[in-house]
């Protein structure tokens, strides 16, 4: 193993272009130093930013230095370059089946096997999210290389929980357009910055969402049609939508306004659920 | 805010009205400028101010209305840039009473107040005593009853 | 009482699923024209729709997403959209059943609310 790290990291050295970067990082994975494999796939990721594959080994790396969240983004960014990229799918379904979305991890891994049937490990990876095993971590698919079947030492299923404090660690826009928020209008998670701005609004913003989320109840009530489930609007420079995860609570989803208020209810469900549950672990 | 109330048959009603029409400030008063409950009112001369014009804003719509061969108006509705005045009347069986409500513009507006006065007449009507029309009230006695109302009325 | 604008709410409550259509002076919350199924309470409607849409306005101004285009409220047995007609401040204001197509009663309060603003 240290010689190949060796011969890998010369190659690398003389042509700084090349992909080896991608077995390089890896093997420094597989020997725990993380570190080292961080730094070599970030450097590779900057030349070759649109290669699915490095996304996908980027995140490999930060799942198993536990930045689950920053993981899913790259595993997110390595699917909308190639969406049937099954390293991405068996990250992600990883990760969904940490968070306990067992719905969201089979779906990935069923993607992930219609891509390629052939692979024993998914197979075995839906029977175990389907048993309620955690599946293994999933390995690396460099494009030179057959895929590895092992599960990796570093990401042992004993792994440590998704940080419970960021209620939506993992999902796309955690840090800017997404807020929980209990019924006083206090924040329990996310945050949101000012959409053409860029300041954080989130305090402000909560301080509204409690009066309009009691007037929509208020309007419905009166009006006889029932609770209410959702609001949604589209703005003149965005769109938002506002939820109920529980009676407690609120949840405002903003994105710009290319999003359509059809794409958003789906994000905000999405952010429902996470919420949803983060909240019934808070007790 | 406090809600206050001479005749304590009032006070449920006017505190809900209060809350849902966001009222900053209610009389609820008698034609001749008796109050029965108040919301919002810090000082004795102001609710007695508001009641008399209040009283007296009435009383000159429905001679107005009289001239113009009408029956009463049903409400008055005085817009300013900050808030806005309601006034309106409706019948118990122990006489008409009297409403006044001055809103804020930017929690409250005159469709959320006509609404919720819909349900606040209702309500005193609801609860108010049956039977009997109210005492008269002797010149004598009026000072004391007056003084006795702003005590109850501030929690004195 | 539709008061002239009897054309413009015509096209929305034409659309299947719809209960009731109306202009409401945004500002009051009082009703200006209304074309209600039975049992649809109009001054309710304008007076709740034009406080939730003020609220809404406050924070979707503080998000820094701008004023509302459109909206429209979700609940179990009903749902209530809303196009704001800016010059006039007008609302063009719907209810309609939970399953009505969202997209073709937006088509027509914005249509609307170009007529009435």
């Amino acid at each position: 193993m240290a010689d190949d790290i060796r011969a890998l990291s010369t190659q690398l050295a003389q042509d700084p272009q090349s992909l080896v970067f991608l077995r390089l990082a890896d093997a420094l994975r597989r020997k725990g130093q993380l570190d080292a494999a961080l730094r070599v796939a970030l450097n590779g990721l900057e030349r070759h930013p649109h290669l699915a594959d490095a996304h996908d080994l980027y995140a490999r790396v930060l799942t198993d230095k536990h930045d689950y969240a920053r993981a899913f983004d790259e595993w997110d960014m390595a699917l909308r370059i190639a969406p049937n990229h099954t390293g991405a799918l068996k990250g992600l379904a990883f990760l969904y089946f940490k968070v306990g979305d067992l719905a969201q991890a089979e779906a990935h891994l069923d993607l992930a096997r219609r891509v390629e049937p052939d692979d024993p490990t998914i197979t075995q990876a839906i029977e175990m999210v389907r048993g309620g095993a955690s599946p293994p971590s999933p390995e690396p698919a460099p494009a030179s290389e057959p895929a590895a079947t092992a599960a990796s030492p570093t990401a042992a299923v004993s792994a440590p929980a998704l940080d419970e404090s960021r209620v939506f660690a993992g999902l796309e826009g955690a840090q800017e357009g997404l807020l929980l928020l209990d019924a006083a209008g206090r924040v329990l998670g996310g945050a949101l910055r000012h959409a053409t701005g860029g300041a954080d609004v989130t305090d402000a913003v909560a301080a509204y969402l409690a009066g309009v989320s009691q007037e929509a109840a208020r309007t419905t009530k009166l009006l006889g049609l029932g609770a209410w489930t959702g609001l949604s609007a589209e703005g003149r420079a965005g769109n938002v939508h506002l939820a109920q995860p529980s009676p407690e609570a609120l949840l405002l989803v903003v994105r710009e306004r290319g999003v359509p208020l059809g794409r958003l209810a789906i994000l905000a469900q999405r952010a429902t659920a996470m919420a949803r549950r983060w909240l019934e672990r808070q007790g | 805010m406090t809600t206050r109330a001479v005749e304590s048959w009032t006070l449920q009603p006017l505190t809900e009205f209060v809350r849902e029409a966001s009222a900053r400030l209610v009389l609820l008063m008698t034609p001749a400028g008796q109050v029965l409950a108040q919301s919002g009112f810090s000082r004795a001369v102001d609710v007695m101010s508001a009641a008399a014009l209040g009283a007296a804003i009435v009383a000159s719509t429905n001679e107005l209305a009289k001239q113009l061969r009408q029956p009463p108006f049903a409400a008055l509705n005085h817009q300013g840039r900050r808030h806005g005045i309601f006034l309106s009347t409706f019948a118990l069986e122990r006489g008409t009473v009297v409403v006044l409500a001055v809103y804020d513009l930017d929690v409250s507006s005159l469709g959320l107040v006509q609404l919720f006065y819909e349900q606040l007449a209702a309500d005193l009507t609801a609860a108010s005593p049956k039977g009997g029309a109210p005492k008269q009230v002797l010149a004598a006695d009026f000072e004391r009853e007056l003084s006795d109302s702003l005590n109850t009325l501030f929690g004195r | 009482m539709t008061g002239g604008f009897g054309h413009v709410l015509d096209l929305i409550t034409r659309v299947r699923g719809v209960r009731g259509a109306m202009l409401v002076a945004g500002d009051d919350g009082v009703v200006v024209a209304e074309q209600l199924m039975e049992g649809i309470k109009g001054a309710a409607v304008a007076a709740l729709a034009a406080s939730l849409a003020g609220r809404l306005h406050r924070a979707m101004e503080a998000a820094g997403v701008g004023a509302s285009v459109f909206w429209h409220l979700q609940a179990d047995r009903g749902t209530l959209l809303v196009v704001p007609a800016v010059a006039s401040g007008i609302l063009v204001v719907a209810v309609a059943e939970p399953d009505v197509n969202i997209g073709l009663v937006r088509l027509e309060l914005l249509r609307a609310a170009e007529t009435a603003g």
